[in-house]
Protein backbone atom coordinates (compact mmCIF):
# COMPACT_ATOMS: atom_id res chain seq x y z
CA UNK A 1 0.00 0.00 0.00
CA UNK A 2 1.29 3.48 -0.88
CA UNK A 3 1.51 6.09 1.85
CA UNK A 4 -1.08 8.84 1.75
CA UNK A 5 0.09 12.45 1.41
CA UNK A 6 -1.01 13.02 5.02
CA UNK A 7 1.34 10.32 6.30
CA UNK A 8 4.17 11.66 4.16
CA UNK A 9 3.54 15.20 5.42
CA UNK A 10 3.52 13.89 9.00
CA UNK A 11 6.89 12.24 8.42
CA UNK A 12 8.28 15.35 6.68
CA UNK A 13 7.28 17.55 9.61
CA UNK A 14 9.01 15.18 12.00
CA UNK A 15 12.27 15.69 10.10
CA UNK A 16 12.25 19.26 11.43
CA UNK A 17 13.15 17.85 14.86
CA UNK A 18 15.32 15.02 13.55
CA UNK A 19 18.28 15.95 15.77
CA UNK A 20 16.37 16.65 19.01
CA UNK A 21 18.02 13.66 20.68
CA UNK A 22 21.40 13.84 18.88
CA UNK A 23 23.95 11.92 20.93
CA UNK A 24 27.53 10.69 20.59
CA UNK A 25 26.70 6.98 20.57
CA UNK A 26 23.94 6.68 17.98
CA UNK A 27 23.89 10.20 16.53
CA UNK A 28 20.55 10.69 14.69
CA UNK A 29 19.38 7.08 15.19
CA UNK A 30 16.51 7.83 17.57
CA UNK A 31 15.45 10.87 15.52
CA UNK A 32 15.35 8.81 12.32
CA UNK A 33 13.16 6.25 14.09
CA UNK A 34 10.91 9.04 15.43
CA UNK A 35 10.46 10.52 11.94
CA UNK A 36 9.70 7.21 10.23
CA UNK A 37 7.32 5.90 12.90
CA UNK A 38 4.08 7.25 11.34
CA UNK A 39 4.98 5.35 8.15
CA UNK A 40 5.98 2.17 9.96
CA UNK A 41 2.69 2.25 11.87
CA UNK A 42 0.82 2.16 8.55
CA UNK A 43 2.78 -0.88 7.36
CA UNK A 44 3.03 -3.03 10.44
CA UNK A 45 1.16 -3.69 13.64
CA UNK A 46 1.50 -5.63 16.87
CA UNK A 47 4.69 -7.56 17.54
CA UNK A 48 5.86 -7.10 13.92
CA UNK A 49 5.80 -3.31 14.38
CA UNK A 50 7.78 -3.60 17.62
CA UNK A 51 10.36 -5.82 15.92
CA UNK A 52 10.79 -3.32 13.06
CA UNK A 53 10.92 -0.40 15.53
CA UNK A 54 13.75 -2.13 17.44
CA UNK A 55 15.79 -2.23 14.22
CA UNK A 56 15.54 1.53 13.75
CA UNK A 57 16.71 2.73 17.18
CA UNK A 58 20.34 1.91 16.32
CA UNK A 59 23.08 4.12 14.90
CA UNK A 60 22.30 6.45 12.02
CA UNK A 61 23.99 9.62 10.86
CA UNK A 62 23.90 11.66 7.71
CA UNK A 63 23.44 15.32 6.80
CA UNK A 64 20.11 16.56 8.25
CA UNK A 65 19.04 18.08 4.91
CA UNK A 66 19.68 14.82 3.06
CA UNK A 67 18.03 12.56 5.64
CA UNK A 68 14.61 12.90 3.89
CA UNK A 69 16.14 11.41 0.74
CA UNK A 70 17.39 8.36 2.66
CA UNK A 71 14.10 8.14 4.56
CA UNK A 72 12.03 8.28 1.36
CA UNK A 73 14.01 5.39 -0.13
CA UNK A 74 13.84 3.42 3.13
CA UNK A 75 10.06 3.88 3.30
CA UNK A 76 9.72 2.56 -0.24
CA UNK A 77 11.84 -0.49 0.67
CA UNK A 78 9.81 -1.07 3.84
CA UNK A 79 6.63 -0.78 1.80
CA UNK A 80 7.89 -3.44 -0.62
CA UNK A 81 9.07 -5.67 2.19
CA UNK A 82 5.72 -5.40 3.97
CA UNK A 83 4.03 -6.40 0.69
CA UNK A 84 6.15 -9.58 0.59
CA UNK A 85 8.92 -8.50 -1.84
CA UNK A 86 12.53 -9.03 -0.81
CA UNK A 87 14.66 -5.96 -1.57
CA UNK A 88 17.94 -6.52 -3.47
CA UNK A 89 19.86 -4.94 -0.56
CA UNK A 90 19.00 -5.28 3.11
CA UNK A 91 17.32 -2.06 4.36
CA UNK A 92 19.79 -1.60 7.24
CA UNK A 93 22.71 -2.13 4.87
CA UNK A 94 21.26 0.43 2.44
CA UNK A 95 21.02 3.02 5.24
CA UNK A 96 24.59 2.33 6.25
CA UNK A 97 25.94 2.46 2.69
CA UNK A 98 24.41 5.83 1.76
CA UNK A 99 24.62 7.67 5.11
CA UNK A 100 28.35 8.49 5.14
CA UNK A 101 28.70 9.70 1.51
CA UNK A 102 25.51 11.77 1.80
CA UNK A 103 26.85 13.30 5.03
CA UNK A 104 30.09 14.27 3.27
CA UNK A 105 28.20 15.76 0.30
CA UNK A 106 25.79 17.68 2.58
CA UNK A 107 28.53 19.04 4.83
CA UNK A 108 30.53 20.30 1.85
CA UNK A 109 27.52 21.71 0.00
CA UNK A 110 25.50 23.29 2.81
CA UNK A 111 27.92 24.06 5.65
CA UNK A 112 31.07 24.58 3.59
CA UNK A 113 29.61 26.28 0.51
CA UNK A 114 26.08 27.61 0.73
CA UNK A 115 26.33 29.08 4.24
CA UNK A 116 29.39 31.28 3.55
CA UNK A 117 27.91 32.22 0.17
CA UNK A 118 24.58 33.34 1.67
CA UNK A 119 26.40 35.08 4.55
CA UNK A 120 28.69 36.91 2.13
CA UNK A 121 25.81 38.19 -0.01
CA UNK A 122 23.71 39.24 3.02
CA UNK A 123 26.63 41.04 4.62
CA UNK A 124 26.74 43.42 1.63
CA UNK A 125 23.26 44.57 2.70
CA UNK A 126 24.10 44.51 6.40
CA UNK A 127 27.20 46.70 5.97
CA UNK A 128 25.00 49.26 4.19
CA UNK A 129 22.82 49.29 7.33
CA UNK A 130 19.94 47.40 5.70
CA UNK A 131 18.02 45.91 8.66
CA UNK A 132 16.33 43.28 6.48
CA UNK A 133 19.70 41.69 5.67
CA UNK A 134 18.87 38.91 8.16
CA UNK A 135 15.81 38.09 6.09
CA UNK A 136 17.91 38.14 2.90
CA UNK A 137 20.26 35.62 4.53
CA UNK A 138 17.41 33.36 5.65
CA UNK A 139 15.78 33.41 2.21
CA UNK A 140 19.03 32.85 0.31
CA UNK A 141 20.15 30.03 2.53
CA UNK A 142 16.88 28.19 3.05
CA UNK A 143 15.72 27.95 -0.55
CA UNK A 144 18.07 25.09 -1.38
CA UNK A 145 17.76 23.07 1.87
CA UNK A 146 13.95 23.25 1.77
CA UNK A 147 14.02 22.15 -1.84
CA UNK A 148 16.26 19.24 -0.85
CA UNK A 149 14.12 18.36 2.15
CA UNK A 150 10.90 18.36 0.14
CA UNK A 151 11.75 17.26 -3.40
CA UNK A 152 14.38 14.72 -2.37
CA UNK A 153 12.00 13.12 0.12
CA UNK A 154 9.42 12.68 -2.65
CA UNK A 155 12.08 11.44 -5.07
CA UNK A 156 13.54 9.00 -2.54
CA UNK A 157 10.09 7.57 -1.97
CA UNK A 158 9.36 7.39 -5.70
CA UNK A 159 12.66 5.84 -6.76
CA UNK A 160 13.61 3.78 -3.72
CA UNK A 161 17.15 2.50 -4.02
CA UNK A 162 17.51 4.10 -7.48
CA UNK A 163 17.57 7.52 -5.81
CA UNK A 164 21.32 6.92 -5.35
CA UNK A 165 21.72 7.14 -9.12
CA UNK A 166 19.88 10.46 -9.09
CA UNK A 167 22.52 11.86 -6.71
CA UNK A 168 25.31 10.52 -8.95
CA UNK A 169 23.75 11.87 -12.16
CA UNK A 170 23.36 15.34 -10.70
CA UNK A 171 27.00 15.28 -9.50
CA UNK A 172 26.26 16.96 -6.17
CA UNK A 173 29.92 16.80 -5.04
CA UNK A 174 30.79 19.01 -8.05
CA UNK A 175 28.04 21.42 -7.04
CA UNK A 176 29.57 21.58 -3.56
CA UNK A 177 32.90 22.65 -5.06
CA UNK A 178 31.25 25.24 -7.35
CA UNK A 179 29.32 26.68 -4.39
CA UNK A 180 32.51 26.96 -2.36
CA UNK A 181 34.25 28.72 -5.25
CA UNK A 182 31.33 31.13 -5.58
CA UNK A 183 31.55 31.78 -1.82
CA UNK A 184 35.26 32.65 -2.14
CA UNK A 185 34.50 35.08 -4.99
CA UNK A 186 31.65 36.73 -3.03
CA UNK A 187 33.80 37.01 0.09
CA UNK A 188 36.54 38.63 -2.01
CA UNK A 189 34.07 41.21 -3.30
CA UNK A 190 32.65 41.75 0.19
CA UNK A 191 36.11 42.32 1.71
CA UNK A 192 36.97 44.81 -1.04
CA UNK A 193 33.66 46.61 -0.52
CA UNK A 194 34.16 46.89 3.25
CA UNK A 195 37.75 48.10 2.96
CA UNK A 196 36.94 50.59 0.19
CA UNK A 197 33.93 52.04 2.07
CA UNK A 198 35.93 52.29 5.29
CA UNK A 199 38.84 54.13 3.70
CA UNK A 200 36.38 56.48 2.02
CA UNK A 201 34.74 57.27 5.38
CA UNK A 202 38.17 57.90 6.96
CA UNK A 203 39.11 60.22 4.02
CA UNK A 204 42.18 58.11 3.27
CA UNK A 205 43.57 57.24 -0.17
CA UNK A 206 41.47 54.30 -1.30
CA UNK A 207 44.29 52.60 -3.26
CA UNK A 208 45.80 51.77 0.15
CA UNK A 209 43.07 49.16 0.47
CA UNK A 210 44.85 46.88 -1.98
CA UNK A 211 47.50 46.39 0.71
CA UNK A 212 44.85 44.61 2.81
CA UNK A 213 45.44 41.52 0.68
CA UNK A 214 48.85 40.92 2.29
CA UNK A 215 47.72 40.51 5.92
CA UNK A 216 44.65 38.58 4.78
CA UNK A 217 46.73 36.03 2.89
CA UNK A 218 49.05 35.78 5.90
CA UNK A 219 46.07 35.21 8.23
CA UNK A 220 44.65 32.58 5.86
CA UNK A 221 48.03 30.82 5.96
CA UNK A 222 48.06 30.96 9.77
CA UNK A 223 44.49 29.61 9.90
CA UNK A 224 45.53 26.75 7.62
CA UNK A 225 48.40 26.04 10.03
CA UNK A 226 45.84 25.74 12.84
CA UNK A 227 46.37 29.07 14.64
CA UNK A 228 43.31 29.83 16.79
CA UNK A 229 40.85 32.43 15.48
CA UNK A 230 40.55 33.86 19.00
CA UNK A 231 44.29 34.51 19.21
CA UNK A 232 44.24 36.26 15.84
CA UNK A 233 41.31 38.44 16.94
CA UNK A 234 42.89 39.52 20.22
CA UNK A 235 46.37 40.10 18.86
CA UNK A 236 45.06 42.19 15.94
CA UNK A 237 42.57 44.07 18.13
CA UNK A 238 45.36 44.88 20.60
CA UNK A 239 47.70 46.05 17.83
CA UNK A 240 44.99 48.32 16.37
CA UNK A 241 44.06 49.61 19.85
CA UNK A 242 47.68 50.47 20.69
CA UNK A 243 48.24 52.03 17.25
CA UNK A 244 45.10 54.15 17.78
CA UNK A 245 46.39 55.43 21.12
CA UNK A 246 49.84 56.11 19.66
CA UNK A 247 48.36 57.96 16.68
CA UNK A 248 46.15 60.06 18.97
CA UNK A 249 49.23 61.01 21.02
CA UNK A 250 51.20 61.93 17.87
CA UNK A 251 48.38 64.19 16.64
CA UNK A 252 48.08 65.81 20.07
CA UNK A 253 51.87 66.41 20.12
CA UNK A 254 51.81 67.93 16.62
CA UNK A 255 49.00 70.29 17.60
CA UNK A 256 50.92 71.61 20.61
CA UNK B 1 14.05 47.38 32.41
CA UNK B 2 17.34 45.48 32.57
CA UNK B 3 15.58 42.35 33.86
CA UNK B 4 13.11 42.59 30.96
CA UNK B 5 16.02 42.88 28.49
CA UNK B 6 17.77 39.87 30.00
CA UNK B 7 14.58 37.79 29.83
CA UNK B 8 13.89 38.76 26.22
CA UNK B 9 17.48 37.81 25.44
CA UNK B 10 16.91 34.45 27.16
CA UNK B 11 13.86 33.81 24.97
CA UNK B 12 15.87 34.47 21.80
CA UNK B 13 18.76 32.40 23.24
CA UNK B 14 16.42 29.44 23.71
CA UNK B 15 14.80 29.64 20.25
CA UNK B 16 18.02 30.26 18.36
CA UNK B 17 19.96 27.79 20.51
CA UNK B 18 17.56 25.00 19.56
CA UNK B 19 17.91 25.93 15.88
CA UNK B 20 21.67 25.24 16.02
CA UNK B 21 21.22 21.46 16.18
CA UNK B 22 17.96 20.19 17.58
CA UNK B 23 15.11 21.94 15.76
CA UNK B 24 14.51 23.22 12.20
CA UNK B 25 18.09 24.30 11.41
CA UNK B 26 16.83 27.18 9.31
CA UNK B 27 19.80 29.25 10.51
CA UNK B 28 18.03 31.73 12.78
CA UNK B 29 20.95 30.73 15.01
CA UNK B 30 23.45 32.57 12.78
CA UNK B 31 24.77 35.79 14.37
CA UNK B 32 23.54 37.84 11.40
CA UNK B 33 19.98 36.80 12.32
CA UNK B 34 20.12 36.18 16.08
CA UNK B 35 21.83 39.45 17.03
CA UNK B 36 19.57 41.83 15.00
CA UNK B 37 16.53 39.89 16.26
CA UNK B 38 17.69 40.42 19.85
CA UNK B 39 18.45 44.07 19.13
CA UNK B 40 15.02 44.55 17.57
CA UNK B 41 13.25 43.05 20.60
CA UNK B 42 15.26 45.33 22.88
CA UNK B 43 14.47 48.39 20.75
CA UNK B 44 18.04 48.75 19.38
CA UNK B 45 18.13 46.87 16.06
CA UNK B 46 21.25 48.70 14.83
CA UNK B 47 23.31 47.50 17.81
CA UNK B 48 22.23 43.94 16.97
CA UNK B 49 23.15 44.46 13.33
CA UNK B 50 26.62 45.75 14.30
CA UNK B 51 27.22 42.68 16.46
CA UNK B 52 25.89 40.41 13.69
CA UNK B 53 28.22 41.92 11.06
CA UNK B 54 31.27 41.60 13.30
CA UNK B 55 30.43 38.08 14.47
CA UNK B 56 28.92 36.33 11.45
CA UNK B 57 32.11 35.24 9.69
CA UNK B 58 34.40 34.68 12.68
CA UNK B 59 33.56 31.05 13.44
CA UNK B 60 31.77 30.22 10.19
CA UNK B 61 34.70 28.05 9.12
CA UNK B 62 34.22 25.79 12.16
CA UNK B 63 31.82 23.26 10.65
CA UNK B 64 29.38 21.19 12.74
CA UNK B 65 30.55 18.01 11.05
CA UNK B 66 29.77 14.71 12.78
CA UNK B 67 30.59 14.97 16.47
CA UNK B 68 32.54 18.25 16.09
CA UNK B 69 31.03 21.09 18.13
CA UNK B 70 31.93 24.66 17.09
CA UNK B 71 32.11 27.50 19.67
CA UNK B 72 28.67 28.93 20.40
CA UNK B 73 28.60 32.05 18.19
CA UNK B 74 24.80 32.21 18.59
CA UNK B 75 24.84 32.79 22.34
CA UNK B 76 27.86 35.12 22.09
CA UNK B 77 25.96 37.29 19.59
CA UNK B 78 22.77 37.36 21.66
CA UNK B 79 24.54 38.00 24.98
CA UNK B 80 26.83 40.65 23.41
CA UNK B 81 23.78 42.47 22.00
CA UNK B 82 21.95 42.38 25.35
CA UNK B 83 25.09 43.60 27.13
CA UNK B 84 25.74 46.35 24.57
CA UNK B 85 22.17 47.65 24.95
CA UNK B 86 22.52 47.50 28.75
CA UNK B 87 25.92 49.26 28.76
CA UNK B 88 24.65 51.95 26.38
CA UNK B 89 21.70 52.61 28.74
CA UNK B 90 23.79 52.41 31.91
CA UNK B 91 26.42 54.92 30.75
CA UNK B 92 24.04 56.88 28.46
CA UNK B 93 26.27 56.52 25.42
CA UNK B 94 25.67 55.91 21.73
CA UNK B 95 27.88 54.74 18.89
CA UNK B 96 29.39 51.39 17.98
CA UNK B 97 32.00 51.19 20.77
CA UNK B 98 29.85 49.41 23.41
CA UNK B 99 28.84 46.72 20.91
CA UNK B 100 32.46 46.14 19.92
CA UNK B 101 33.69 46.03 23.50
CA UNK B 102 30.91 43.68 24.65
CA UNK B 103 31.66 41.36 21.74
CA UNK B 104 35.39 41.30 22.51
CA UNK B 105 34.67 40.47 26.16
CA UNK B 106 32.12 37.75 25.42
CA UNK B 107 33.96 36.05 22.52
CA UNK B 108 36.16 33.71 24.60
CA UNK B 109 33.12 32.71 26.65
CA UNK B 110 31.66 31.21 23.45
CA UNK B 111 34.00 28.27 24.06
CA UNK B 112 31.86 27.41 27.09
CA UNK B 113 29.03 26.68 24.68
CA UNK B 114 31.06 23.73 23.42
CA UNK B 115 31.16 22.37 26.99
CA UNK B 116 27.42 22.72 27.57
CA UNK B 117 26.58 21.33 24.13
CA UNK B 118 28.89 18.39 24.80
CA UNK B 119 27.13 17.75 28.13
CA UNK B 120 23.71 17.86 26.43
CA UNK B 121 24.80 15.29 23.83
CA UNK B 122 26.33 13.09 26.54
CA UNK B 123 23.07 13.31 28.49
CA UNK B 124 21.22 12.23 25.34
CA UNK B 125 23.42 9.12 25.08
CA UNK B 126 21.09 7.16 27.35
CA UNK B 127 17.89 8.13 25.48
CA UNK B 128 18.11 5.41 22.78
CA UNK B 129 18.52 2.79 25.53
CA UNK B 130 15.43 4.12 27.29
CA UNK B 131 13.61 4.08 23.96
CA UNK B 132 14.61 0.43 23.50
CA UNK B 133 13.24 -0.39 26.97
CA UNK B 134 9.99 1.37 26.05
CA UNK B 135 9.76 -0.71 22.85
CA UNK B 136 10.37 -3.90 24.87
CA UNK B 137 7.42 -2.88 27.04
CA UNK B 138 5.40 -2.42 23.86
CA UNK B 139 5.14 1.36 24.25
CA UNK B 140 6.06 3.17 21.03
CA UNK B 141 4.70 6.40 22.49
CA UNK B 142 7.22 5.98 25.33
CA UNK B 143 10.01 5.59 22.78
CA UNK B 144 8.87 8.76 20.98
CA UNK B 145 8.90 10.63 24.30
CA UNK B 146 12.57 9.72 24.79
CA UNK B 147 13.40 11.48 21.52
CA UNK B 148 11.52 14.61 22.59
CA UNK B 149 13.34 14.60 25.95
CA UNK B 150 16.47 15.50 24.01
CA UNK B 151 14.94 18.92 23.37
CA UNK B 152 15.13 19.60 27.09
CA UNK B 153 18.86 18.93 27.30
CA UNK B 154 19.58 21.16 24.28
CA UNK B 155 17.37 23.89 25.78
CA UNK B 156 19.24 23.69 29.09
CA UNK B 157 22.57 23.83 27.23
CA UNK B 158 21.53 26.91 25.23
CA UNK B 159 20.21 28.76 28.29
CA UNK B 160 23.21 27.80 30.43
CA UNK B 161 25.61 29.16 27.79
CA UNK B 162 23.60 32.38 27.54
CA UNK B 163 23.48 32.83 31.33
CA UNK B 164 27.19 32.17 31.79
CA UNK B 165 28.21 34.54 28.96
CA UNK B 166 25.82 37.19 30.19
CA UNK B 167 26.89 36.75 33.82
CA UNK B 168 30.56 36.95 32.87
CA UNK B 169 29.89 40.05 30.78
CA UNK B 170 27.87 41.76 33.53
CA UNK B 171 30.69 41.14 36.01
CA UNK B 172 33.49 42.39 33.75
CA UNK B 173 32.09 45.02 31.40
CA UNK B 174 30.76 47.71 33.81
CA UNK B 175 34.18 47.81 35.53
CA UNK B 176 36.35 47.74 32.42
CA UNK B 177 34.22 50.03 30.24
CA UNK B 178 35.10 53.36 31.94
CA UNK B 179 38.81 52.45 31.70
CA UNK B 180 38.76 51.60 28.02
CA UNK B 181 36.02 53.85 26.65
CA UNK B 182 38.21 56.82 25.70
CA UNK B 183 40.99 54.76 24.13
CA UNK B 184 38.57 52.69 22.09
CA UNK B 185 37.23 55.75 20.27
CA UNK B 186 40.48 56.01 18.25
CA UNK B 187 40.49 52.42 17.09
CA UNK B 188 36.94 51.04 17.20
CA UNK B 189 36.12 51.56 13.52
CA UNK B 190 39.34 49.78 12.46
CA UNK B 191 38.74 46.86 14.82
CA UNK B 192 35.17 46.62 13.52
CA UNK B 193 36.56 46.33 10.00
CA UNK B 194 39.22 43.83 11.09
CA UNK B 195 36.83 41.31 12.67
CA UNK B 196 34.91 40.30 9.51
CA UNK B 197 38.18 40.35 7.53
CA UNK B 198 39.75 37.92 10.02
CA UNK B 199 36.66 35.73 9.56
CA UNK B 200 37.08 35.81 5.77
CA UNK B 201 40.79 34.95 6.10
CA UNK B 202 39.99 31.98 8.36
CA UNK B 203 37.37 30.74 5.87
CA UNK B 204 39.93 31.10 3.05
CA UNK B 205 42.48 29.13 5.03
CA UNK B 206 40.12 26.25 5.72
CA UNK B 207 37.59 26.13 2.86
CA UNK B 208 39.34 23.31 0.97
CA UNK B 209 39.06 24.81 -2.51
CA UNK B 210 42.07 24.59 -4.80
CA UNK B 211 43.38 28.05 -5.70
CA UNK B 212 41.13 29.68 -3.10
CA UNK B 213 43.71 32.42 -2.43
CA UNK B 214 44.07 33.15 -6.17
CA UNK B 215 40.30 33.30 -6.61
CA UNK B 216 39.94 35.54 -3.56
CA UNK B 217 42.71 37.93 -4.62
CA UNK B 218 41.31 38.17 -8.16
CA UNK B 219 37.82 38.88 -6.86
CA UNK B 220 39.09 41.39 -4.29
CA UNK B 221 41.25 43.17 -6.86
CA UNK B 222 38.51 43.30 -9.51
CA UNK B 223 35.89 44.59 -7.08
CA UNK B 224 38.32 47.14 -5.68
CA UNK B 225 39.33 48.43 -9.09
CA UNK B 226 35.71 48.63 -10.21
CA UNK B 227 34.76 50.70 -7.16
CA UNK B 228 37.83 52.85 -7.63
CA UNK B 229 37.07 53.55 -11.28
CA UNK B 230 33.30 54.05 -11.01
Amino acid sequence: MAFSWKTRLHIWLRFLILQASWNFERHQGLGFFYALLPGLRKLYSGSQLLAVARRYVGYFNTHPYLTPLVAGAVLKLEEKQAAGDTPAVDIDDFKEIVAAPYAAIGDALFWGGLRPLAAGVSLFFAVKGFLWSSLVFLLLFNLVPFWFRTVFFARGYRQGMNSVEFIQQNSLPDWAIHTKEAAVVVLGGLSAFMVFSHLGRQSLATWLGLLTLLPMVLLAYLARKGVSTLWMIYIIALIIFMAGLFWADVIQWLEM
Amino acid sequence: MIIQDLLLGALVALLCGLDRVAVLQIMISRPLVAAPLTGMLLGQPLIGLQVGIMMELLWLARLPVGAAIPPDDTQVSIAATVLAVTVARMFTISGPEPALFCLLVTLPLGKLGQYFDHRARRFNDHLPELAELAIERGSLRGAERQHLKGLLSFSVAALSTYIVILGGGLLIIPFLWPLIEEGLVYSSSWIQLALPLIGVAVILGTINVSRSITLFCASFGMAFLLMWLV
